[in-house]
């Protein structure tokens, strides 16, 4: 049925873990090989580059970009980060691609630590993760026992040490500085940038982090090349193929390997076949908690960064959740600040006090016990809230929000109207 | 350098400023919580914003965050930027209680500011509080903690500047709490700061608590009296009672922050025992009446017995002006030089630290330097803000090496050689390998400073210090000198003092002296030699006091004047890096309201005069003996004709950061001799502790819970040697005397040595007596 090719989740398996035996099988660390024996440092960051890849952690940065800005050259210690943080909610793709094939981003941090020229590499790892993260262990000492890990790495100089480190379990250490807070020990706010990480971060020193899908995908890029990876993209200016995690009101829910750009038509008709019991599909999150609904007029969407930016949504990180038309858009939103409100970090007060407030204004609105100004409120906080706080949490804490203020208005107005939900009987 | 407009208004600042800081260059305020001058931009709380029209970012930003540039137009109170921060105060105040009239901070609260100022009136948020249970956090400090705004302001003062690690960010979200893991006394000695540093009630000084509004209170700009340091304080007092002291802001000194010494070491000023009356031969007279004896008797005591009949003592707590007027009252009247400090050694000490050619550092260049090499000096009891300084200069990249017999302990990362005083003079000497090697360092420094303890070096100790300077300075720096001293006014002391006269001790023991005349000093407490001492005071025929403490001597004087503490008058200090400060007159004397009739009414009998409003500053009372009475700044004029390079004093101003002198305007003849070491014997180390060793910190009230007992230091193979444990009493045999202590393990101290720490409860063995031996052991008992 899955016509896409299957890079990430060519190995996956109900129940079963490839480690190096099965790995190489399929082509394991060959990308590794051809990397060390034939490519320069440069010449991989030139590559990446060229093949367009965006970062998927929820960001969608061009990852050669990132890659461009970091002193790989520079002397001294310089570090590469996994971000495997994975807790936006409606997102378990890292998860799961971990619980399968987790060579492949072993052999990825190595070919980026390489490219880099970075000598040591942490995993991040969400705290509920433990089995995936033992597979990461092994996979680790198998690939040591190879000599890939390591003094001198198949004789090209370069030395590379690889570490798990858990996570303690929070939203906020997802964002990239608050996590090299956490991995320092120390308290999880997210810092201040400039300097950024490429300047000053893990210790200090010169730092990249990347999501686990976007690493994992680099040894596909070299060895298929970087037009064979853009081409995997249904979209032009899309490449490569990308992990959507389903959720939500849909009769399959299921992570599926499919290209950059199907619509989401095909995503939710197709892979997740139909809304569950016959309903008719009310709106999704594209791409996550963070990123704002889509509606039935966005059917034809394709998703990714640039179109669903179009509609005022974002890809985030592909995880789709779709509810029904018996869902109340303002619970979803209220569920979702709830979450939000409850993992910000404490650090500034938009995100602190100015969600407590979002939350408080959609639960009045919620249970029935809205006023016609709460309506304006909640506008006013979007408008202050969103671009205005010390990271990124807030400004996606609002994205359904402002998803509710424009897709669903007559909704809140609705419940304020009747005072009850209106889907309420 | 960027030119910029902030509201219309053009400024051209240096680069790297941000938009707030050079905002305020023209006078404009834009509101802020986070930020703090020392503490620096950290944008939490999104206060600050303002609308940049022109510039490579746009909209609405933190000022605190975004660097000037050049062309850059900022407006501060444009609609955008004015909705926005009115949001972020009804964010702030969500949770904040509206109860402003019972908050102890009501008044000089930077919310309470802000939230008037931003028209924030009505809440609209009705759903339910945020709130939390509060903790001990001991006798100095009490939390509101649901008053916090979250501005972590607390935590960037206790734990980043001042090097704190008992309390801390606990939680997340908005259940953030700034405190310790459990109940229980603040450990820094630096934890009144957070009472500074809170913009609102959260933190406030429980010492202080509900006593008065700030509004109500007489407050003037003043200087620390518990070390050399000088550091800038701003006390405040009502109905008579010093209330409580905040930290001034010197820059150049203390920066923005105190210690709590400094913060809770005043209540001295309110001792209940305080003798506010003039006595004489034990029967209450008035000042005059004491002043006119005094200054007949002294005049016939040089007219019949000669000019060492009389001896006048200054003193390393009395101000410049005071020790200047003794000076020429012993000339008017013809009597030998007076004497600047009871303790021999302190005054050498000082008065080599006066003659010094190597310049001196600011504690500001502390901070600002790369490479500290501390010497015989444990800041955290001798200079409590040399060690936030230090912690400054380490964050910033620099490194610092204490070589000190002592178990030092710094609010900062350092290397500590724990060598004896012995070795240390070794080191400063030739160093052998390691002061080789401490030297390539230094000498590779760009911005070196050499901190050297006083009372661990003594006078002999400082010129090695200095010479090592000269040593070190080359065409493009040089290398400076942070000496610390006795205290607020030993600098003067050791510049007033003449080079040829002998210390207390010798003049005493000369038996020529029949009348002591002692300024705001207590030789029983101060002098090297408290035993000697006491016997050799019984000899007098005559001692006068002149204090404002309860000390011995003062309640045992043949004639008593009562002073005014340095809050309750005006003048001037010389502190430890030579900088001449003011302090200005904080309130009148007076027993505190709260203390007639013993916490009662007040008294409801009407006089016209205040009660204990007796003392007169010793200025007055010294130039009352001069039969002359100038306005302070005449004075200052007479004293810099006197003493030239004193010139600038005639300008001095309270709240001032001062001037510095420039050195080696003096000579001091400094023996390089240091005593034999007896065979057996183990050196002995007096240290002063950390409270209460400086006379107004012990008889501070407020202070004791922070008082220790007396115990004996020792290194614990050296007490395996002796066969002596932990705990054991011991005798310490010394030429001061036998005393008996109880001995503690140190194991990160010097071998070879015995710390004993000089306060309240080990009085007779006083710091700064340099090097000097002891014999230790357990008591034998004799049947």
């Amino acid at each position: 049925m899955n016509e896409t090719p299957q890079l990430l989740f060519k190995n996956r398996r109900p129940g079963e873990t490839v480690f190096m035996e099965g790995y190489r099988a399929t082509g394991g660390y060959t990308a590794l090989e051809k990397a060390f024996r034939e490519m320069s440092p440069a010449d991989l960051r030139g590559l990446v580059k060229e093949a367009a890849l965006r970062g998927r952690g929820g960001a969608g940065f061009p990852t050669g970009v990132k890659w461009g800005f970091f002193p790989a050259d520079a002397p001294g210690v310089k570090y590469l980060v996994c971000n495997c943080d994975e807790m936006e909610p409606g997102t378990y793709k890292d998860g799961e691609l971990l619980k399968a094939d987790p060579h492949q981003l072993v052999e990825g941090m190595i070919v980026s630590a390489y490219a880099l020229q970075t000598e040591v590499g942490y995993i991040f790892i969400r705290y509920a993760y433990e089995p995936q993260a033992e597979n990461l262990r092994r996979a680790i000492a198998e690939a040591a026992a190879a000599g890939y890990i390591g003094k001198n790495i198949l004789g090209s100089g370069f030395d590379f040490e690889l570490h798990v480190h858990g996570s303690a379990g929070r939203y906020i250490l997802g964002e990239e500085t608050a996590l090299l807070n956490g991995l320092e020990g120390i308290r999880p706010n997210p810092r201040m940038k400039p300097p950024f990480p490429a300047v000053k971060g893990l210790f200090g020193r010169p730092t990249t982090v990347n999501n686990v899908e976007t690493i994992s995908n680099i040894p596909h890029i070299i060895n298929g090349g970087a037009q064979w990876f853009k081409d995997l993209a249904l979209t032009p200016d899309g490449s490569g193929t990308k992990l959507y995690g389903l959720s939500g009101h849909l009769n399959r829910t299921e992570c599926f390997e499919l290209p950059v750009g199907i619509s989401l038509r095909e995503i939710v008709e197709v892979y997740g076949k139909g809304v569950r019991g016959g309903k008719r599909f009310k709106a999704c999150l594209p791409g996550g908690a963070s990123t704002p609904y889509l509606t039935p007029a966005h059917m034809d969407v394709a998703l990714d960064f640039s179109s669903l930016e179009q509609v005022g949504s974002r890809f985030g990180t592909a995880g789709v959740t779709v509810f029904d038309e018996n869902t109340c858009m303002v619970a979803v939103t209220l569920n979702l600040i709830r979450f939000f409100a409850r993992e910000s970090c404490g650090w500034c007060t938009p995100c602190r006090d100015g969600l407590t407030m979002v939350r408080w204004l959609l639960e009045t609105i919620d249970s029935g016990k809205g006023i016609p100004e709460h309506l304006e409120m909640l506008k006013e906080q979007l408008k202050n809230i969103s671009g205005n706080s010390f990271c990124a949490l807030a400004e996606g804490a609002m994205g359904p929000v402002a998803g509710l203020l424009n897709h669903f208005e007559q909704e809140i107005v609705d419940h304020i109207e009747l005072g009850r939900c209106p889907l309420r009987k | 350098m960027p030119t910029l407009t902030i509201d219309n208004k053009t400024v051209t600042v240096p680069e790297g400023k941000t938009i707030l800081e050079a905002a305020e260059e023209l006078g404009i305020v834009i509101p802020h919580f986070c930020y703090h001058k020392a503490l620096g931009a950290v944008g939490a709380c999104r206060m600050c914003a303002v609308t940049i029209h022109e510039g490579s970012v746009k909209g609405l930003k933190m000022s605190c965050l975004v660097k000037v540039e050049d062309g850059m137009v900022v407006t501060t109170s444009d609609e955008r930027s004015v909705e926005f921060r009115s949001r972020v105060t009804e964010w702030q105040m969500l949770n904040h209680p509206h109860d402003c009239p019972v908050c102890d901070e009501g008044g000089e609260c930077q919310l309470q500011e802000m939230t008037i100022a931003g028209g924030h009136g009505i809440r609209r948020y009705d759903g339910p509080k945020r709130t939390y249970t509060n903790q001990d956090l001991g006798p100095f400090i009490a939390q509101e903690m649901n008053r916090c705004i979250q501005c972590y302001r607390c935590v960037r003062t206790y734990k980043d500047y001042c090097g704190g690690r008992d309390f801390g960010v606990l939680g997340s979200r908005n259940r953030v709490f700034f405190g310790r893991f459990k109940d229980g006394m603040l450990e820094s000695d630096f934890s009144g700061n957070i009472v500074d540093a809170c913009p609102t009630g959260v933190f406030t000084d429980r010492t202080y608590r509900f006593k008065s509004r700030f509004w109500d209170l007489q407050e003037a700009p003043s200087i620390c009296t518990h070390c050399s340091l000088g550091c800038s304080t701003i006390p405040g007092g009502r109905y008579r009672e010093l209330q409580r002291v905040r930290s001034g802001i010197n820059e150049e000194v203390n920066g923005f922050f105190i210690c709590d010494r400094g913060r809770f070491g005043s209540s001295y000023v309110n001792h209940p025992e305080r003798q506010r009356q003039a006595r004489s031969a034990g029967e209450t007279v008035s000042v005059e009446h004491a002043l006119e004896q005094l200054a007949v008797e002294a005049r016939r005591l040089i007219r019949s017995h000669g000019s060492e009949a009389l001896l006048l003592l200054g003193s390393h707590r009395a101000s410049l002006e005071t020790n200047w007027l003794l000076n020429q009252w012993a000339r008017e009247l013809g009597a030998r030089p007076p004497v600047f400090s009871a303790h021999g050694g302190r005054q050498a000490t000082a008065r080599a630290v006066a003659a010094s050619k190597a310049p001196l550092a600011s504690l500001e260049q502390v901070r600002q330097s790369d490479f500290v090499l501390v010497a015989g000096c444990d800041p955290l009891s001798e200079a409590p803000m040399l060690a936030v300084a230090l912690r400054q200069m380490v964050r910033n990249g620099g490194q610092v090496f204490v070589y000190d017999p002592r178990a030092v302990e710094l609010p900062c990362e350092f290397d500590h050689q724990a060598v004896t005083p012995l070795e240390l003079h070794e080191f400063l000497n030739d160093g052998g390998a390691d002061g080789k090697h401490m030297r390539e360092l230094l000498q590779q420094a760009k911005s070196p400073v050499l901190v050297g303890g006083g009372d661990l070096l003594g006078a002999y100790g400082m010129v090695q210090l200095q010479s090592l300077a000269e040593r070190l300075a080359n065409a493009e720096r040089s290398c400076l000198i942070y000496p610390v001293l006795a205290g607020p006014d030993s600098y003067a002391a050791g510049l007033l003092a003449d080079d040829r006269s002998e210390t207390l001790l010798e003049r005493l023991e000369s038996g020529k002296v029949r009348m002591l005349v002692c300024a705001e000093t207590d030789p029983l407490l101060e002098s090297s030699a408290p035993g000697r001492i006491a016997e050799l005071l019984t000899g007098l025929e005559q001692l006068v006091v002149l204090d404002h403490l309860p000390t011995a001597v003062a309640k045992d004087a043949d004639l008593f004047i009562p002073t005014r503490t340095p809050l309750e008058c005006d003048g001037s200090f010389i502190n430890n890096e030579g900088r001449v400060q003011a302090f200005a007159r904080v309130l009148e004397p007076g027993i505190p309201l709260a203390q007639e009739n013993q916490g009662g009414h007040p008294s409801r009998e009407f006089s016209t005069t205040t009660p204990g409003a007796e003392p007169w500053a010793a200025i007055e009372a010294l130039q009352s003996l001069l039969s002359q009475n100038l306005p302070l700044a005449e004075l200052r004029a007479r004293i810099v004709a006197d003493v030239q390079h004193l010139q600038g004093l005639a300008q001095l101003e309270a709240g001032h950061p001062g001037y510095q002198l420039c050195g080696g305007a003096i000579k001091a003849s400094v023996s390089d001799r240091l005593p034999e070491q007896p065979e057996g014997s183990l050196q002995l180390i007096v240290s002063p502790a950390r409270y209460g060793s400086d006379l107004s910190s012990r008889y501070s009230e407020k202070l004791e819970p922070r008082f220790v007992g007396a115990r004996l230091q020792m290194h614990p193979l050296d007490m395996v040697a002796r066969q002596l444990q932990e705990g054991d009493e011991v005798t310490l045999d010394s030429d001061l005397g036998s005393f008996r202590l109880p001995l503690i393990s140190q194991p990160d101290m010097a071998r070879g040595c015995v710390v004993v720490e000089h306060n309240a409860a080990q009085t007779s063995l006083v710091p700064g007596s340099g090097v000097s031996y002891c014999q230790v052991g357990k008591e034998v008992t004799r049947d």
